[in-house]
């Protein structure tokens, strides 16, 4: 291991680098972009839910339970219509999520202490939408009948009385329910990936295309120092990517660390050489920039984004997968990130997902190592 | 294994198999130092796979071999450090000035850094490469490149200077100067073993070895080949040789 050596490797690294147009923009321009479009774009919360209604009864009761409705934030009335029907082919149409029908005689059954029921329409196609549709407007008509109930009481002169229980709710960690707390620390394991192991893995793979490897192999340059000298300029392009995510993170979406900073460079810095460790594996085993690509994508950067506990909880999944996601490096580092960012928690509950990234990046250099020996190197 | 200690390179039943295909079969021979020795043969005969066996790029099945006085198979590492080795692909990174590429190999040679700027002028004179220096390799003539990818081979003043096909795709006139810079080089003490398919090439070398189908079909300076294949035949020359021995071979 001489740095002099692993110096020129990572110069010349670094200039295959900066002229190649379609490295720089994986580089560069896609984490920008990710950040972005995932900061703004898949957001999971639902802020104002789409409602037609359908006021058949049309009386002043009717008209103020719409108004409450639309007063609310949680609700936006897009049309008031006069047929059901019509209602239906808004739903069909997509053009809003939520149709409720007030049927006619409403009043009066309220008035005469009947059940007065009220249909709402949702649209399920989107199951996370429409679930917490169902819970806006659950929690709408209890209020409704919790008013309608202390007018009642008010107007017999009696007091107030108490709920038997009341829940008071508080959410421990990311207090407001903003998803884009958690989606943050998952852009940033996913563009790692995308830097760290789809940039490494043309990296081999291209000096095999271009003969190069030839030349390489008549050079006194162990395959160690290959590895490290190729790594550090990517290494250092994946450091300021997660720099640049946390800073936008905060700035654009004003998601602020919980925990030390130093331990987030520490988790990055490990979870960056598990990247580069897989690019590599990848690039030695395929060697071809093509093939090399689409396995980085299938290995890489899809389980990342799929089986890590970003987009889609691990608790969810079917007993496989579950256990498939034990072996996804970005379950631990998500893992770790979360607790960074949301629980600020510190090293002592998170040394375990430090320790198994650790055991990975051992394993995953080791086997690219030993088979770049094998092919000659 | 005869004074194999002074020879430049000392190959015995040096064997190379893929498989059960045996593309080098059991070849001896030695080069001397200060020597320019041609490896001659058709596409396919074991040019490259010997010298990449004598470069330690790949390692042999069996046999024995020392270069530069060290093992082929045991110090490939220190081989690596006393020669300088081009193929027929010139090496070179294309997406790299001439200068960059230079800078690579000073480094990867471990040249010391206090004569990296005398060696660099004296590649970038030596190859014409001076105005350029910070143009893209890809973008220059082949001649050029070729002429830097000797510069970049010879960087770390290596005592053996390998050539696999150097002048493949190169014009008659880059070749012809590129062999007055290699019998240059010859005067100054470095041996030079190149492997050829051009007679005119093979004409320039003090001893050959004629490769066939991985076997030894004659050795010898190039007179020495012709009246041996040609008795009583003055009028022969080089390429007669070659198609009579590579034809016999083949029946």
């Amino acid at each position: 291991m001489n740095p002099v050596t692993i110096k020129a490797i990572a110069r010349k690294e670094f200039y295959h680098l900066v002229r190649d147009f379609r490295s720089m923009y994986l580089a560069f321009v896609i984490p920008l972009l990710m950040i972005l479009m995932f900061g703004y774009a898949l957001s999971l919360d639902v802020d104002s839910v789409k409602v037609v209604i359908v006021d058949h009864d049309k009386t002043k009761e009717s008209r103020e339970l719409a108004q409450k409705l639309n007063a609310s934030a949680y609700f936006q009335i897009v049309r008031q219509l006069n047929d059901s029907l019509v209602a239906v082919r808004y739903l069909d149409q997509g053009l809003t999520t939520m149709a409720i029908v007030i049927p006619p005689g409403w009043t009066e059954d309220l008035k005469a202490d009947r059940e007065a029921s009220l249909q709402v329409l949702l649209d399920g196609s989107d199951p996370n939408f429409a679930g917490i549709s169902r819970g806006y407007i659950t929690a709408f008509v209890e209020a409704y009948n919790r008013d309608q109930l202390l007018s009642f009481l008010n107007r017999k002169g009696m007091d107030e009385i108490k709920a038997p229980v009341d829940g008071r709710i508080r959410v421990w960690f990311n207090e407001d329910l903003e998803s884009q707390n958690f989606i943050v620390p998952g852009i940033i394991a996913i563009i790692i990936m995308i830097v760290g192991a789809m940039l490494t893995s043309l990296v081999i793979a291209r000096e095999y295309e271009n003969g190069t490897m030839e030349t390489i192999r008549s050079l006194p340059v162990g395959g160690g120092e290959l590895l490290l000298g190729k790594a550090i300029p990517y290494f250092l392009i994946a450091l300021t990517d997660v720099l640049v995510a946390v800073f936008m993170g905060q700035v654009l979406f004003g998601v602020v660390m919980k925990s030390s900073f130093c331990l987030l460079v520490l988790a990055s810095t490990i979870y960056i050489s598990v990247a580069l460790s897989l690019g590599f594996l990848i690039s030695i085993a395929t060697k071809s920039q093509l093939v090399a690509n689409q396995m980085a994508i299938l290995i890489t950067f899809l389980p990342s984004l799929l089986l890590s506990n970003f987009v889609f909880p691990i608790g969810n999944m079917p007993k496989i997968f579950q256990m498939l996601t034990y072996i996804i490096p970005a379950t631990y580092f998500i893992d770790i990130l979360n607790g960074l960012y949301l629980r600020g928690l510190g090293l002592s509950h998170l040394g375990q997902s430090y320790l198994i990234l650790v055991g990975m990046l051992i394993v995953l250099s080791y086997a690219g190592f030993a088979l770049l020996r094998k092919e000659g190197m | 294994m005869s004074n194999s200690g002074s020879d430049a390179v000392y190959v015995e039943k040096l064997e190379k198999r893929f498989g059960r295909f045996a593309a080098v079969d059991k070849i001896s021979f030695s080069v001397d130092r200060g020597e320019v020795f041609g490896l001659l043969g058709p596409n396919g005969a074991g040019k490259s796979t010997t010298i990449r066996m004598l470069c330690g790029i790949i390692s042999p099945t069996s046999g024995y071999g020392r270069v530069a006085g060290y093992d082929i198979f045991s110090e490939a590492e220190a081989i690596k450090r006393s020669i300088g080795y081009m193929s027929q692909r010139f090496s070179l990174y294309e997406d790299m000035t001439p200068l960059e590429n230079i800078r690579f190999y000073l480094g990867v040679y471990e040249v010391p850094q206090e004569v990296w700027r005398e060696r660099i002028e004296w590649v970038l004179d030596m190859a014409r490469l001076q105005d350029v220096r910070h143009r893209i390799t890809r973008e220059l003539p082949p001649g050029w490149r070729q002429r830097l990818a000797l510069g970049c081979a010879l960087l770390h003043r290596p005592e053996i200077l390998f050539l696999d096909e150097p002048t493949s795709g190169v014009d008659p006139i880059t070749r012809r100067s590129f062999w007055e810079f290699i019998d240059k080089l010859a005067q100054e003490g470095v041996t030079v073993f190149v492997t050829t398919h051009y007679m005119d090439e093979a004409r320039n070398c003090q001893r050959l070895v004629m490769l066939n189908e991985g076997k030894i079909a004659a050795m010898g300076s190039p007179s020495e080949i012709i009246s041996e294949v040609f008795p009583g035949r003055p009028g022969a020359d080089l390429g007669d040789v070659f198609i009579r021995l590579m034809a016999r071979r083949q029946e």
